[in-house]
């Protein structure tokens, strides 16, 4: 892990926190009137501020089964009764996951994770020290189905080499496996579409489906995203500069969707 | 119109060592705790658990040591932390786990509910969730195929029956129907699997509330054998309009359960040193605190 970046992006710039750009960033890859199911954390967050700015028709969707809830409290995980106020349907994972995911009406599956590797791959069940040894996390719940069938892939996680690795400890939520398409693969969905980190926006050649960086969070150096890859980059020649959250969105981030800091830290 | 209601320590009498029970809570949110601890009291051994998203039910009875195979879609205790017992289990694979996903697991209960004996899905395809079930015990659970009218690839799912279902719900009648309130994750297909099902009640009404809100019953009467009678059943998990999760209540767990040493001081304290869910819930505060907990009733919460 590189000292020097994590150093930085824990540091508040202008008054915003990495975790803010992260969550900004976020909102901006989803559209108004789209479809998403959504994972806690941080996708839960941002996906909260493209409904709140951008994206008012959004249909935010929970496997749990809920529809469209308008939470006035940060939920502390995905079954907290927090998460089912104001919602427009409260139903089930065989009506979200299946009717709707499998059905492929979702526009985009917004994930999290534990690892990650340069195909989009996603490990969110085990990982393994240096000597081997193994230490189990969540595993998939509905990280697998929405990564396999969802039309896009957004992912959002801190910027470590250890997390971003040339290969996932364990292929929990397939992207492109092995570098192959979707088809081949048996799977749905056109993949892992974005990477948001706390230092930068990554993308996937629609050819060779390598990562491939898309811009750089404001004073963060290339070298040091290069140095905290653990899998091949692609770099383009002009790297524009990831824009900061506006005012309002930091202002709905800290004052309305997560005051306590339970996910923007 | 039959009287179905029971006590917890009934029901899990006659449930035999061996058995596969079914669970319906999902992390934090309507754990079946009354019936995990008095599946403790009474030292089951050798079960077959299965749940979606597995939580503080689950992480009891396999802290415990009365699991020896666990199938499941994933799991935690949200910001609480990680199923510590479960994952501790894994790690040193003193339970045969298989690891599915949220909706493959629903999928296999809704064969079982369905009355079919398999039922084909679009996920698990190219990822090692898959591969490691085709390489363990759940083999004979899980085969791919083409569809035979398309040729597109699939994942067939062998159903899942459990022998006994059980599930916490808001509101029930004598008879057993069942009403569910806020999202209802596997529930339904869950509890239409089980060869048995098994109620947990916050509140007992009449039928003729029922027949006011028919639209709201998930659990008809017909399918089911018992109904448990057990207000705040669920402490500390939540119980969408009814209650909170205790969040003191769950810190104190995960401390216990992340380490292995302390966890069964844990156990003796409010699950075999307690005689049922009534002397538990003076323990953990008495009616002063589920009254702190009470849900608001605009919020649910």
């Amino acid at each position: 892990m590189g000292p020097t970046l994590t150093k930085n992006n824990e540091q508040k710039m202008s008054g915003v926190r990495g975790t803010e750009i992260m969550a900004a960033a976020g909102a901006r890859e989803i559209r108004d009137g789209e479809v998403v199911v959504v994972g806690i954390g941080l996708p839960w967050v941002a996906c909260v501020l493209a409904k709140r700015t951008h994206a008012p028709r959004l249909t935010f969707l929970l496997e749990i089964g809920v529809m469209n809830a308008e939470p006035i409290d940060t939920p502390v995980g995905v079954a907290d009764p927090r998460n089912f106020y104001r919602a427009t349907c409260w139903t089930s994972f065989r009506d979200v996951m299946g009717m709707s995911l499998q059905r492929g009406v979702v526009d985009v599956g917004f994930l999290g994770t534990l690892e990650i590797d340069g195909f989009g791959n996603l490990n969110t069940t085990l990982l393994k020290d240096d000597s081997g040894k193994v230490r189990y996390f969540n595993g998939s719940a509905g990280g697998n189905d929405t990564a396999s069938l969802a039309r896009r892939v957004i992912v959002i996680m801190r910027h470590e080499k250890r997390k971003m690795r040339q290969a996932v400890a364990h292929l929990t939520s397939p992207g492109f496996v092995g570098g192959r398409g979707r088809r081949e693969l048996g799977l749905r969905g056109d993949g892992p579409h974005r990477l948001i980190t706390d230092s930068a926006v990554i993308g996937f050649d629609p050819d060779t489906h390598a990562a491939m960086l898309l811009s750089l969070h404001p004073i963060v150096r290339l070298e040091d995203v290069l140095e905290n890859t653990g899998f091949p980059l692609r770099i383009p020649k002009e790297i524009p500069a990831t824009p900061l959250p506006t005012l309002e969105e930091v202002r709905l981030l800290q004052e309305e969707i997560d005051p306590k800091g339970i996910y923007l830290g | 119109m039959a009287n179905k209601v029971k006590t917890v320590a009934e029901v899990v009498q006659t449930i035999p060592d061996g058995s596969h029970i079914a669970l319906g809570g999902f992390a934090i949110n309507r754990g079946c705790i009354a019936v995990a601890h008095e599946l403790i009291r009474q030292q089951k051994k050798n079960l077959t658990l299965s749940q979606g998203v597995v939580g503080l039910d689950t992480d009891l009875l396999v802290g415990a040591g009365l699991v020896s195979r666990l199938i499941m879609g994933g799991g935690s205790l949200d910001r609480f932390g990680p199923v510590h017992c479960v994952n501790r289990a894994r790690e040193s694979r003193s339970v045969d786990a298989h690891d599915y996903s949220s909706l493959t697991i629903c999928f296999r209960y809704l064969a079982g509910a369905l009355g079919l004996s398999f039922i084909p899905v679009k996920s698990l395809l190219s990822s090692e969730v898959l591969e490691r079930l085709e390489a363990g015990s759940a083999a004979k659970d899980v085969q791919r195929m083409k569809c035979p009218f398309t040729g597109e690839e699939y994942l067939l799912l062998r159903a899942l029956n459990p022998d006994v279902s059980f599930v916490h719900v808001q509101v029930a009648d004598y008879d057993g129907n069942s009403q569910i309130h806020g999202a209802r994750w596997e529930n339904e297909e869950q509890a239409k699997a089980g060869r048995r099902v098994i109620v947990i009640a916050e509140e007992l009404v009449s039928t003729e509330y029922i027949q006011r809100y028919p639209e709201k019953t998930i659990i008809p009467a017909h399918r089911v054998e018992a109904v448990i009678h057990q207000p705040f059943g669920a402490h500390p998990t939540a119980v969408f309009q009814c209650y909170d999760f205790d969040a003191d209540h769950l810190r104190l767990y995960v401390d216990h359960a992340k380490r292995i040493d302390r966890f069964p001081e844990y156990l003796k304290t409010y699950v075999s040193g307690t005689r049922d869910h009534w002397e538990y819930l003076e323990k953990v505060g008495g009616l002063r605190r589920m009254n702190d907990l009470k849900a608001d009733r605009i919020l649910g919460y």
